[in-house]
């Protein structure tokens, strides 16, 4: 497959922080590419300097074959953003931002009216068009601004928080319109998300952390490298019954989060019976599940992704 | 070109949706025209006439008008310059920098939209003129429509002067009030700047809005059909270095100030990371 975004070797130093040290990926023609990390990882830095609002230090980025640094018409045109807030002029109707979209990307005149309905129609907002944006709710402002990221047709949309701030239901429908996209359109997405489970629809993921990428790959597999199955318990003394696996148990990783103590097996189904019998103190919760994209996410950047909006 | 014409058209059909905006832009002009028209205009004419014999020739309304029209289109056009800073806030900024439109194209069509909308309010305060028992040519009415563009989109550019390093709309009108108001008193849009001590004379002399009221004064009067000393009487013998200026000149000024604000804003606009 053809390689539509290409970073190589990026930097970002500001006065003395090096927020991206030297970073290399590609995004692949048509796949979903979510991009993940704790806040002050770099992430946004690096989108912005994908997306030529930011002068990168050094390094190179490409964009559908353009040049970031030298082409930035050509990359501006091939690319669609739908930012984290809102960029919808509330004062005008749908259709007028829509409209003012394809003057700023020279949409060819006697083709606006046409795509316009036509994104429209993909988001669900014919009915609404001439209404001023203000009277929107926050998920039909959401799909305006989906539906506007594709005017131009695209070869990349980036998609930051695309669902922030919005409620479960909503965000629900959010995606399925985003992913009706990806199989009518075929176009190539870039995804950043505090959500990790809205992460799993991604083909690949990067997780970012420190300015640097740490992991790279897909969903499934990242989970897998995590090997086996996690045990959840606590305990009425977490602190003796720590004690008693380390001199115990053996064939576990054991990690402590809060009140509750993680145990990495290989399988739990042989692993179980034995440990709860070896056990003396009194266990007061357990779980046991498969990884998920949040105990990868630990487990490389040693913390939770924050899931408040800041 | 689109992208200039979609800018201004924007910030056009917002103007024309505001109705508080459009009618409440109007209160300062009609306050400093009932002050200074009604109120003031005998005092200013003793004032003004002291010691010169022309009799009944001089109306200080007539000078004073010209003057007026001048100030809506400073202060029109430098606040119209603070949709740049809405646009900052409410993240359309973004939407207008990512894409592929020249960044020139953004500085001309912000511009345009602030000319604009202040010709439409000086063009407004036109109504007036009757009720003011003044009497223009409408030829030269007519005349003066496109220097009042030129004017608006030179001096908004002085908002976007503001508005590139500005990043608060309260922090914008607060700079613009402290600057406005003294370009408006130094410019001999309400009293002749002519005869005035030697530093403050400087200021005059390098303040834009001297030269554009001075045009908008001399094509709406009929200067020619003045005597001398009214003329000397309403200031319209505007000399640097001790020549007197052309409108012609005058205009060279106002367009060659313009081209620079255009090049200074548009720099503003390269280096923006919304």
């Amino acid at each position: 497959m053809n390689s539509v975004i290409e970073v190589t070797d990026l930097v970002k130093t500001y006065k003395n922080v090096d927020a991206v040290k030297g970073i290399n990926f590609d995004v692949k023609e048509g796949e979903i590419f979510g991009f993940l990390g704790p806040n002050g990882a770099g992430k946004s830095t690096t989108i912005n300097m994908i997306c030529t609002m930011l002068p990168p230090t050094s390094g190179h980025i490409t964009i559908n074959g353009y040049d970031v640094a030298k082409q930035k018409d050509d990359v501006r045109g091939s690319i669609g953003i739908i930012f984290q807030e809102n960029t919808l002029d509330e004062k005008l109707t749908a259709n007028e931002n829509l409209m003012l979209h394809c003057r700023f990307y020279n949409v060819p005149k006697d083709k606006r009216h046409e795509r316009i309905q036509e994104v429209l129609h993909i988001v669900d907002l014919i009915d609404e068009q001439n209404q001023r944006v203000e009277e929107f709710s926050g998920g039909m402002k959401r799909r305006l601004e989906i539906a506007r990221g594709l005017l131009h047709y695209p070869k990349v949309l980036f998609l930051d928080e695309p669902t922030v701030g919005l409620d479960p239901n909503t965000r629900a429908h959010l995606w399925k319109y985003i992913l009706k996209l990806k199989e009518q359109e075929g176009i190539t997405m870039f995804l950043t998300t505090h959500y990790l489970d809205e992460a799993e629809v991604s083909d690949r993921i990067a997780i970012m952390d420190q300015g640097e990428i740490i992991a790279i790959d897909s969903p499934t597999v990242l989970k897998d490298e995590l090997g086996g199955d996690l045990i959840e318990l606590s305990t009425e003394d977490n602190d003796q019954a720590i004690q008693e696996i380390e001199d115990k148990v053996t064939g576990a990783d054991v990690t402590v989060n809060g009140d509750t103590i993680h145990l990495k097996v290989h399988s739990s189904d042989a692993f179980i019976s034995n440990f709860i019998k070896t056990l003396d103190i009194p266990i007061t919760t357990l779980n046991i599940r498969k990884p998920t994209l949040n105990d990868v996410f630990l487990a490389y950047t040693g913390r939770h992704i924050q899931t408040n909006d800041e | 070109m689109e992208g200039i014409i979609a800018i201004w058209q924007r910030d056009l059909i917002k103007f024309l949706r505001d109705k508080a905006r459009l009618f409440g832009s109007f209160t300062m002009p009609i306050l400093f025209l009932l002050i200074f028209g009604g109120g003031l205009s005998g005092t200013m004419e003793t004032m003004m006439t002291q010691n010169l014999d022309v009799g009944g020739d001089f109306n200080y309304v007539q000078f004073v008008f010209p003057g007026i029209v001048s100030m809506t289109l400073l202060m029109t056009s430098v606040f119209s310059a603070m949709s740049v800073i809405e646009d900052k806030d409410f993240g359309y900024m973004k939407e207008i920098l990512v894409s592929p439109i020249s960044r020139v194209s953004i500085a001309i069509g912000k511009m345009a939209g602030a000319a604009t909308v202040s010709t439409i309010q000086g063009v407004m305060l036109f109504a007036l003129i009757p009720l003011l028992g003044l009497n223009y040519d409408l030829m030269s009415l007519i005349k003066v429509i496109p220097f009042m563009f030129l004017l608006g989109a030179a001096l908004s550019g002085i908002g976007l002067l503001f508005a590139s390093f500005i990043n608060s709309t309260q922090g914008f009108q607060l700079i613009v009030n402290i600057i406005v108001l003294p370009m408006v008193f130094m410019s001999g849009a309400l009293f002749p700047i002519s005869g005035m001590p030697g530093w403050l004379d400087v200021i005059v002399k390098l303040n834009p809005v001297t030269y554009g009221v001075d045009v908008m004064k001399k094509i709406m009067i009929d200067v020619d059909q003045l005597s001398i000393t009214v003329r000397e009487t309403m200031g319209l013998n505007l000399t640097v270095f001790g020549r007197q200026v052309t409108v012609f000149e005058e205009i060279l000024f106002i367009l060659a100030f313009t081209v620079l604000v255009i090049a200074i804003a548009t720099l503003s606009f390269k280096r923006a990371n919304a």
